[in-house]
């Protein structure tokens, strides 16, 4: 059974149709990326499993459990086992980083702040950021907050984490210090779902990468077979000009 | 000028000007701090709730601040006795006092709600947060920081001008003595320049702890003078 199953979903922006038939399957400890031009769907994706696009039709199931999105409670199950990390990390500007990362498991979960904090603290050692916990996020530079951001999501501890262009609002220079992680996070086994652009990364860290285009998957393969021999135009074309 | 300044009959009656000025402070705390709870609420109608909702904070808001708060309080001493309610004139300039200052402070408490970052907001919904929780971990830290020398300037304002309406319905605050003590003895002159150097000293006062509260809670880093 797929960790996470996305089965023909479509999703509507108001009356704009972004996505129109999504499937794809990502395995238990699996890390499956989506591609494709701006524009494409992908973010669309992610935001749909967390419900803050609505689904349309289709269904999402998360270990055969399938998640009805109409229903609030069902969206706070599938926010109890995804969480997303977002390009522009959205960190909470007024908190410092530890409280950042301890305040969901506090007020959500309802957990003791001194355990949730020592967690927080090994979390933020994981992303190497351990030594600006008191710090705010104005102070930090954008690799160190996008870190920060993951540290935050591991908190709720997910099953599957979204990653939502992670690298892409970064310096080029603070690019390798977010990857790192990542690839700390897939060689331990979380299951994973990332939209990116860094091409090379992707193949390095995916099992499975998934092409999107105008809200369709175009084709879905391992990595080589879809970066080297594309079958399709439209991939062809899009690696064409990327790969280069 | 020939006027002969007699200063001497104002210290005399220093202490009564003294527990006055006690009385503006806690006019000025009360309303304020309550008024900015009602603000509050009508800060996260206006942006969250539904319409009919909305409209209702806004005329509240809309009749509140264009209506002299004196005609309010009016209002409530002299008109609800009509309907059989019967509110001390302490208490009328309070109630009325924290309804205009409510009204003001929806609608500066608004303009924080519209400058918090929507994708925090995002952030906090995926999180799983509700939204009384985002409110109270994300907007109100975030207006807090942001508006908070437009709310510490409002403080003044409800300080020195709200509570000074009070004199008019016999509330014994810092403007309502200076009246009554120079009623007594016609020395108008001596009693407001030192009711006027009063309120400067409270406001004073009130500035700089106003500016140390926001340095200490709310990391901001405005200069004192």
């Amino acid at each position: 059974m797929p960790h996470l199953a996305v089965n023909d979903i479509h999703a509507n922006y108001g009356k704009l149709a972004v996505l129109h038939g999504i499937d794809f399957k990502v395995d238990r400890g699996e890390v499956v990326s989506l591609v494709g031009p701006s524009g494409s769907g992908k973010s669309t994706v992610l935001r749909a499993l967390v419900g803050l696009t609505p689904v349309t039709a289709g269904s999402v199931e998360v270990d055969g459990t399938s998640i009805d999105y109409a229903a609030p409670r069902a969206v706070k199950a599938a926010r109890d086992r995804m969480a997303i990390v977002f390009q522009q990390y959205n960190l909470f500007q007024n908190m410092t980083v530890l409280r950042n990362v301890s305040l969901a498991p506090t007020k959500v979960k309802g957990r003791k702040r001194a355990e949730v904090e020592a967690e927080a603290m090994d979390l933020l050692k994981l992303v190497g950021m351990d030594h600006k916990a008191h710090a705010y996020p104005d102070e930090l530079s954008g690799g160190q907050q996008q870190r920060v951001a993951i540290a935050r999501a591991l908190a709720l501890k997910p099953e599957i984490l979204l990653l939502d262009e992670v690298t892409s609002a970064l310096d080029p220079e603070l690019v390798n210090e977010v990857l790192d992680a990542i690839r700390r996070l897939a060689s331990e086994g979380m299951t994973m779902l990332l939209v990116s652009h860094e091409m090379a990364f992707v193949r390095e860290v995916s099992s499975k990468v998934v092409f999107m285009d105008a809200g369709k998957v175009v084709e879905a393969g391992p990595p080589a077979a879809i970066f080297d021999t594309p079958k399709s135009d439209r991939a062809r074309d899009f690696f064409g000009k990327v790969l280069r | 000028m020939d006027y002969n300044f007699q200063f001497n009959v104002v210290w005399r009656n220093f202490d009564e000007l003294l527990s006055g000025a006690w009385l503006t402070l806690q006019l000025g705390v009360f309303a304020f701090t309550c008024g900015c709870l009602i603000g509050l609420v009508g800060a996260a109608c206006l942006s969250f709730a539904p319409r009919p909702i909305r409209w209702l904070v806004q005329a509240f808001v809309i009749f509140i601040t264009n209506t002299p708060a004196l005609i309010q309080i009016y209002f409530l001493y002299f008109g609800l006795p009509e309907f059989g309610i019967r509110w001390s004139n302490e208490a009328c300039v309070l109630i009325g006092l924290t309804l205009n200052a409510g009204a003001y402070l929806t609608m500066i408490l608004r303009a924080g709600f519209l400058s918090v970052r929507a994708t925090e907001m995002e952030a906090g919904e995926t999180m799983g947060m509700s939204l009384p929780q985002r409110i109270r971990y994300i907007v109100v830290p975030h207006i807090a920081k942001s508006i908070y020398p437009a709310l510490a300037n409002f403080f003044i304002v409800i300080l020195v001008m709200g509570t000074s309406v009070g004199a008019v319905i016999g509330v014994d605050e810092l403007t309502g003595q200076a009246i009554n003590l120079s009623t007594v003895n016609y020395r108008w002159l001596e009693y407001f320049t030192v009711v006027a150097l009063m309120y400067v000293v409270l406001t004073f006062i009130a500035s700089i702890g106003l500016a140390l509260l926001g340095r200490w809670a709310f990391r901001v880093k405005a200069r004192i003078f």
